[in-house]
């Protein structure tokens, strides 16, 4: 399903792919996940997609992950968004990342990172002490890895005060409150933006997949529901909603399909922010011509709808939100010497400031 | 729907540096009036000066001095020619429609005569589609085309055609027969025929190149039909394709964008820097879109839908560039400017509600995108 063309030296994996979209079609339907909002981590389910490594997959087998490359991890975490799935998984396969780039094993069992709110009061001084806020899935994880400074500081959650929340999606969402907590610190020094580099892709990911999984849901619904006497597909009107979903899905995709192959052998710090920005304005406007070609069953807590629709809220604002990630593109590009060159360039640069 | 991704290869990148190094040299600032992408001025000389490097028909059959290259070979030269707002004009349509339609429907004698013209920058096409109280319903047109001794004598009204007065040829769909969709025959009309009257319609900008073309008795040579007769129908749709699916859907206002980009927008504060933003990422996610549309047609693919669901909201977007930059200009943009690239905005201003009229109404695009996805 995601073949690339003969033009890019990396491919998605369809065999993969195959077998996580019916993992998550089998385990992650609606009540499942609605049962999740109630209840918290399905532990089954978790265990379930652990079995199959998938937590792990794209993390280098030598420092305790799955193996395979970048590509396999976006193929598990867009299964796994299509559906809704209520786990950590792009939580823990950042965790990850960010372990082996500071030379660190892989934390083992469920991980989180911090988003990175301005609100963040967490320092380093040999201990750990400060609120790390908006953290998703915290009191879920065993531990937490964070930059702070150029290091990788990874920290046990059982070490923290974890505050209450949970994030649009009705999925947890919490503070963490540490006070001269001891923490495994990497050995290397990090770039300080890969975090945030990270973390808007993945949300990427799970956006372009979400709006594929709502493009295609309403294009059924639209198509079974009769009104004046015909579904309501042949609506004009209607269809104007059916044509911004496929678009919307179809951009986003390609823009992450192509800033996966990017990330696999440079920062693509271009890519990136250019992907989270017209994702997450898509991720909007995918919304609101959801919800409308719905009418009233889309917003029903008993409908899957919603349940797509509020985790585009949610990944719309983590990592960057719109307006930051368009500010700083805009600075990076008014400095560059041409925007078509730049458009046009295979490994487009900029000089951004953080 | 689902679009794959795809990079230039090196062998694609050492075509740009080419093309972009001559273009520097040829199109130096202020040498040339800057143009809206696929409505860039007319300048025979410069559509010949391409045209002898290889740059026009390169999708063309090299028999009939085509360049015998890919759809994104020419994806390639164009975006560096719309990035410039290069005077494109006289060579446009020939380049993008009339020449892959004549090479795909045209009998052997059509492709020596006509494609080798096309490729040297010779030929100026004009597309009569449209009429009086035909605009998206083609099958309403009644331009009539009649058999007469040796060919057909045509008579009628064309309407909205682009680039008629200068064009060598007119590419018409004409009613040969009362059958809705199969009585339509296409005509390769030669500009200057007796009883052929081009009119211009004074655009909304002040300029001339949208043209009312009357037909009284022009005969026209059967050897200058394009394919069967009633086969007009199939043959347009197939060109609308090639029509809509290219960075000339969103890339119209780039000369000033790149104006803006690089002078003016730092100075507009960060409300401007998070325009400049968004502008970019759309600009950056379309391109890979469009270069992706181009890799399908290189395969061998007909990527009709593909190309509408771009056309419908890059046309928008396009439209919106328009209004976020005159927004940040403070005023409304003079035409008469000594500014060109505050006069190419004053000129966006007033056309850019064409753009997404022009290939085929959004409107219409839905109903085709729906129809595509459904499939």
């Amino acid at each position: 399903m995601n073949s690339v063309s003969q033009h890019n030296d990396y491919a998605f994996d369809a065999d993969l792919e195959a077998m996580v979209e019916q993992f998550f079609a089998e385990k992650s339907d609606a009540d499942v996940v609605a049962k999740a909002e109630v209840e918290g981590l399905p532990t089954g389910l978790w265990d379930a997609a652990v079995e199959l490594g998938l937590p792990l997959v794209g993390l280098p087998e030598s420092a305790g992950g799955s193996g395979g490359s970048l590509l396999d991890a976006v193929t598990v975490q867009r299964a796994a968004a299509r559906h809704a799935a209520p786990l950590p998984l792009a939580e823990t396969y950042l965790a990850g990342r960010l372990a082996v780039a500071a030379g660190l094993p892989v934390p083992a069992g469920i991980a989180t990172t911090a988003p990175g709110s301005h609100r963040d009061t967490a320092t380093f001084d040999v201990t750990v002490s400060g609120t790390l806020y908006d953290v998703p899935w915290a009191g879920a994880a065993a531990v937490v890895a964070v930059i702070l400074g150029d290091r990788v500081v990874i920290l046990n959650v059982a070490d923290a005060e974890v505050g209450d929340g949970t994030d649009l999606a009705g999925q947890p969402r919490q503070s963490l409150t540490f006070t001269g907590a001891p923490a495994v610190i990497g050995e290397n020094p990090v770039d300080v933006r890969l975090l945030s580099r990270l973390g808007a892709f993945l949300r990427s990911v799970q956006m372009a997949a979400a709006m594929e999984a709502v493009s295609t849901l309403t294009q059924r619904y639209v198509s079974e529901r009769v009104q004046f006497g015909r579904p309501v597909a042949q609506f004009q009107a209607v269809q104007q909603h059916i044509v911004t979903l496929a678009q919307m899905a179809s951009m986003s995709t390609l823009a992450v399909d192509r800033t996966a192959i990017a990330l696999n052998t440079r920062e693509a710090e271009f890519e990136v922010l250019a992907t989270k920005l017209v994702v997450s304005q898509n991720a909007l406007l995918s919304v609101r011509a959801a919800h409308q070609a719905h009418g009233a069953i889309g917003m029903t807590q008993e409908y899957r709808l919603q349940q797509l629709t509020r985790r585009l809220h949610a990944w719309r604002c983590e990592f960057g939100d719109e307006i930051a990630l368009a500010v700083q593109l805009g600075r990076g590009v008014s400095a560059s010497p041409s925007l078509p060159r730049l458009l046009t360039d295979p490994h487009p640069t900029l000089e951004l400031t953080s | 729907m689902r679009f794959d991704a795809t990079e230039l290869t090196a062998e694609e990148l050492d075509l740009q540096a080419e093309v972009r190094e001559y273009l520097d040299k040829r199109l130096t600032p202020g040498s040339y009036p800057l143009g809206l992408g696929m409505s860039g001025a007319v300048d025979p000389e410069f559509s010949r000066d391409i045209g002898s490097r290889g740059w026009l028909g390169m999708s063309l059959p090299q028999k009939y001095g085509g360049g015998g290259r890919s759809a994104v070979d020419r994806l390639v030269v164009v975006e560096e020619l719309l990035a410039r707002g290069a005077p494109v004009g006289y060579h446009w349509i020939g380049d993008r429609q009339s020449g892959p339609s004549i090479a795909a429907n045209g009998t052997e004698e059509q492709k020596q005569h006509f494609l080798p013209g096309i490729a040297r920058g010779e030929f100026s096409f004009s597309i009569g589609m449209s009429e009086p109280d035909s605009g998206s319903d083609l099958a309403s047109l009644r331009t009539r085309a009649e058999r007469v001794d040796g060919g057909w004598k045509v008579n009628g009204t064309k309407i909205w055609t682009t680039g008629a007065f200068h064009a060598t040829h007119i590419l018409a769909l004409l009613r040969t027969s009362a059958d809705k969709h199969s009585g339509l025959t296409q005509l390769i009309i030669d500009r200057h025929s007796e009883g052929l009257t081009v009119s211009p319609i004074p655009f909304i900008d002040g300029s001339e190149d949208f043209c009312e073309v009357s037909f009284q008795d022009v005969f026209v040579p059967d050897s200058r039909r394009l394919g069967d007769v009633g086969a007009g129908w199939g043959q347009n749709t197939g060109e609308l394709a090639l029509e809509r699916g290219g960075v000339d859907r969103w890339m119209s206002l780039m000369p000033v964008l790149e104006h803006w980009a690089a002078h003016q927008a730092a100075d507009g504060g960060p409300a401007a820097l998070a325009d400049l933003g968004s502008i970019t990422a759309r600009c950056w996610a379309f391109r890979g879109m469009s270069l992706s549309i181009a890799r399908m047609v290189d395969a061998g693919r007909s990527p009709v839908t593909e190309a509408a669901l771009i056309k419908e909201m890059a046309t928008r977007f396009e439209q919106d560039c328009v209004a976020v930059v005159s927004r940040h200009l403070g005023r409304a943009p003079d035409l008469a400017s000594e500014d060109p690239y505050e006069s190419l905005l004053a000129r966006a201003v007033l056309v850019a509600p064409s753009w997404s009229i022009r290939g085929g109404t959004n409107e219409i695009l839905r109903t085709v995108i729906v129809k595509g996805l459904n499939r």
